[in-house]
């Protein structure tokens, strides 16, 4: 069977895309499946580091398309999980290294090793984005409830829509006390907005910036809140069932106001 | 007379003879004490003698049988292939007749410490061949290259193309006055100078050392074409990764030698080891 | 409708005025806070009274103009003028606000590959024939939407948070963009309690790296999504530490503030207990 070929895109920069990818590939190792990470942000390569595996590379994308290593050269293993594989972006190199259709192939190649391939989107929608669309059959937008991301995403739907690809929307960065205080716009509302069905809604966490700097995957945070959430994804995204969990805000009155369901 | 001499906990073993010749004196001088030695290490000073390498286990077998472990040997270069292939360290070449160091035990803290420091044998047979097609396209472009004067940064990446001069063709050393951003490479068949940092992200690749008077903080490649006696120094050592001929090291946690410091193959890894106790061995100059 | 005015409007070619300083705003790394720094410095010098013009070069994602409020008034952008459907002067955005300040926008439904690079390098030159200062709002990323974008510009702003992944495509972009007359660093998003906490990289940490002149450290504020989302720029609300943060900054690049950018601290017992009861600092 083959894996299932799936993008996370934005538009917008900075909402997130890189600690998805990282983390909800990695919820889907932890769950037994066989996942391989693509970075496609040639020239601006993160999602090593957010994995800490950067001093492990040393070919990458643009080295397999070149044909200057095998495929397999490329991949790293992360040896935390029992089956989780980057394959990194050149850092010395930019995206008209490779064209759509190198793309494609290189992650067409990954299909027999693995279930899931994630591909890590740069933000804008130039070249980069339209090399790591053409590798994908399936797309997760990721936004955050802010009125520039939010347009940046509708730009991004667009597109996607004109290739035909399913799409599935996580909003990341939620803060529910500025939810309830009218300062941001609820989960609800983005939703309307885009127009798109909901995977997963992720609040904003201070814990994310010191793992991401450390390369420590959230879902290997013992007890961490975040953590159960990418793992809620993963299982949506496997075709479960799965509620969404209440996000409260802090502070006494959190729960006695109705929250936005969410998780 | 080829010697054996006891220093610290280890062996000196100098020979001043045909190799052979002096392997039958070495086990007459053990068999007068066969149990003497078991269990001890040791290094062996071969001067200028050379040898191939049935000589050399020839040797190592001998001293075997007397329950002695050879570790390293110090001599003429061309031993250091040789000793590579039996997985002895080579200690570069020795002054005169005496006897080579060993390393001191300052030195083998810092290798402790620099376990930290493992080697990852990557399969390079695609680096090989990259290597192999830089180098083709390299001495194809020096010929047009001859009076080129450095090219100004380009788009994506730095590369400044080595000038060679007139001097022994393909070794030049190629000097840069400024910081490496990320992204940015420089390639030389020869070695590399760089004064100011190499940021994380940056890249140096050299067929001779690397020199970096600043903070090494990207990738280095020292002995880029295979030459396993290149080395990598640097004002700060924290490299993302350290390349030298086909080995490969990435520093485990944080863990790194401050202040200047040496990288270089010692045995089957890439040690790290503070200047101050590092082995320069011995490398030709050519300006 | 053009407005009536008795002294040459600020950017109409019949003011005569000494060369314009252009500046790019950029990072590498998207949502560092690139487009919120435009709007918040260009809006803080025009409030000295200098003629100042923004343009939005994120062709097909832009936002300069949300972030201003003023998407109501576009009418025309980057694409129009350059493609010579209309006149520099017509697409213009004045900002009722702040009357030296004029935004260029950015079309939303074209591509960064449409924009020629000579032909954007020849536009910011001749704004800086009209205006005092040219701030080009640059997108994420280092393909041609940012070539295009640092084409005309002589000097370089990095808006970096302190975080490794931003920290590196700063790099990147610094060595891109090779020899400017000025490429100077603003720390954005600070959290001080993070940073003492060890959980967080400090000013230092950032600049260890990058190497760069301190322009200004920002610290993280909830009020800045508040204000974007509003399009009502810091800089406008006397009250806001963001705000003033951006006018020392602004004062900086005019060269009327002398200071050395102060590092913010964490907050006083006091202060936390503010914020937790509600209430915006």
């Amino acid at each position: 069977m083959s894996a299932r070929r799936i993008v996370l895109t934005s538009g917008k920069g900075g909402v997130g895309k890189t600690t998805a990818t990282a983390n909800l590939g990695a919820a889907l190792a932890k769950r037994g499946k066989r996942v391989i990470l693509v970075d496609a942000d040639i020239g601006l390569r993160n999602l090593d580091l957010v994995l800490g595996l950067e001093k492990r590379i040393v070919f990458d994308l643009v080295e397999v398309v070149e044909g200057r290593c095998q495929l397999r050269q490329a991949l790293i293993k992360d040896k935390r999980f029992q089956s989780l594989a980057i394959l990194p972006a050149a850092q010395t190199r930019d995206k008209t290294a490779v064209s759509e259709t190198q793309f494609a192939e290189v992650v067409a190649g990954l299909d027999e090793l693995c279930d899931y391939v994630l591909i890590d989107c740069p933000a804008g929608i130039e070249h980069g984005f339209r090399n790591a669309v053409a590798g994908a059959a399936e797309a997760i937008v990721v936004t955050t409830p802010e009125v520039s991301a939010i347009r940046d995403a509708d730009r991004v739907i667009g597109k996607l829509n004109e290739r035909g690809l399913p799409i599935r929307l996580i909003v990341n960065r939620i803060r529910p006390d500025m939810v309830r205080t009218g300062d941001m716009m609820s989960v609800d509302d983005v939703v309307d907005i885009l127009g798109v069905k909901l995977l997963g809604m992720i609040p904003d966490d201070e814990e994310v910036i010191d793992t991401t700097n450390r390369g420590e995957p959230i879902v290997l945070v013992p007890d961490s809140h975040l953590g159960e959430i990418f793992e809620k994804i993963a299982r949506r995204l496997e075709g479960e069932n799965v509620a969404f969990t209440t996000l409260t805000a802090p502070g006494f009155f959190g729960r006695l106001f109705g929250q936005r369901k969410a998780g | 007379m080829s010697t054996i001499r006891g220093r610290g906990r280890s062996l000196e073993i100098g020979i001043d003879r045909a190799l052979a010749a002096a392997t039958v004196e070495i086990r007459g001088q053990l068999e007068e004490r066969p149990a003497f030695f078991r269990g001890s290490r040791a290094v062996a000073n071969f001067g200028l003698v050379e040898t191939d390498a049935a000589g050399l286990v020839a040797f190592r077998d001998v001293l075997a049988d007397f329950g002695i472990t050879l570790d390293a040997v110090s001599g003429v270069e061309s031993l250091a292939p040789l000793l590579a292939q039996l997985d002895l360290a080579y200690l570069g070449a020795a002054p005169g007749g005496e006897v080579a160091a060993i390393p001191r035990p300052r030195a083998r803290r810092s290798l402790a410490l620099s376990n930290g420091v493992r080697p990852l044998v990557a399969d390079f047979a695609g680096a090989r061949a990259d290597l192999a097609a830089r180098r083709t396209e390299r001495e194809a472009a020096a010929l047009e290259r001859r009076t080129a004067v450095a090219t100004p940064v380009a788009s994506a990446g730095v590369t400044i193309p080595a000038t060679p001069n007139s001097a022994p063709a393909g070794v030049s050393t190629l000097y840069h006055r400024g910081t490496l951003r990320g992204g940015q490479t420089l390639h030389n068949l020869g070695n590399i100078i760089v004064i100011g940092d190499v940021n994380p992200g940056a890249e140096l690749i050299a067929s001779g050392d690397v020199v970096v008077f600043g903070s090494l903080r990207g990738v280095a490649h020292a002995g880029a074409q295979g030459d396993p006696s290149a080395r990598v120094v640097a004002l700060e050592l924290a490299p993302t990764q350290l390349r030298i001929a086909t080995m490969i090291a990435a520093a485990d946690g944080d863990a790194g030698e401050s202040g200047p410091a040496h990288a270089y193959i010692l045995g089957d890894r890439i040690a790290i080891v503070p200047h101050a106790a590092a082995d320069l061995g011995r490398r030709e100059v050519i300006v | 409708m053009r407005e009536l005015q008795e002294d040459p409007a600020p950017g109409s070619s019949s003011a005569p005025r000494r060369r314009g300083r252009a500046i790019v705003v950029t990072s590498g790394k998207g949502g560092v806070g690139k487009t919120t720094t435009t709007a918040n410095l260009g809006t803080a010098l025009a409030l000295t009274g200098a003629a100042v013009a923004l343009i939005d070069a994120d062709v097909g994602l832009r936002n300069l103009d949300i972030v201003l409020g003023l998407e109501a008034r576009v009418r025309n952008h980057v694409l129009d003028v350059l493609e010579g459907r209309v006149t520099l002067d017509d697409a213009l955005v004045t900002d009722k606000r702040v009357p030296t300040l004029r935004l260029l926008a950015a079309a939303q439904t074209r591509e960064k590959d449409d924009v020629d690079t000579e032909a954007m390098r020849a536009l910011v030159d001749s704004l800086r024939d009209r205006f005092d200062y040219v701030l080009i709002d640059c997108p994420a990323g280092i393909e041609k939407g940012f070539t295009n974008a640092i084409g005309g510009a002589d000097e370089a702003i990095i808006v970096c948070t302190p975080e490794v992944a931003a920290v590196r495509d700063a790099d990147r972009v610094v060595g891109l963009l090779g020899n400017r007359t000025s490429i100077k660093l603003i720390v954005n998003r600070l959290r001080p309690d993070l940073v003492r906490r060890g959980k967080m990289l400090s000013v230092d940490d950032v600049n260890a790296i990058l190497r760069l002149p301190l322009l200004g450290v920002i610290a993280d504020e909830p009020g800045v999504i508040i204000s974007t989302n509003k399009g009502e720029p810091l800089v406008l609300d006397d009250a806001s530490a963001t705000g003033a943060a951006y006018r020392a900054i602004a004062g900086r690049i005019a060269g009327t503030d002398t200071s050395t950018p102060e590092i913010p601290l964490p907050p006083t017992l006091f202060q936390k207990l503010g914020s937790f009861f509600g209430g915006r600092r």
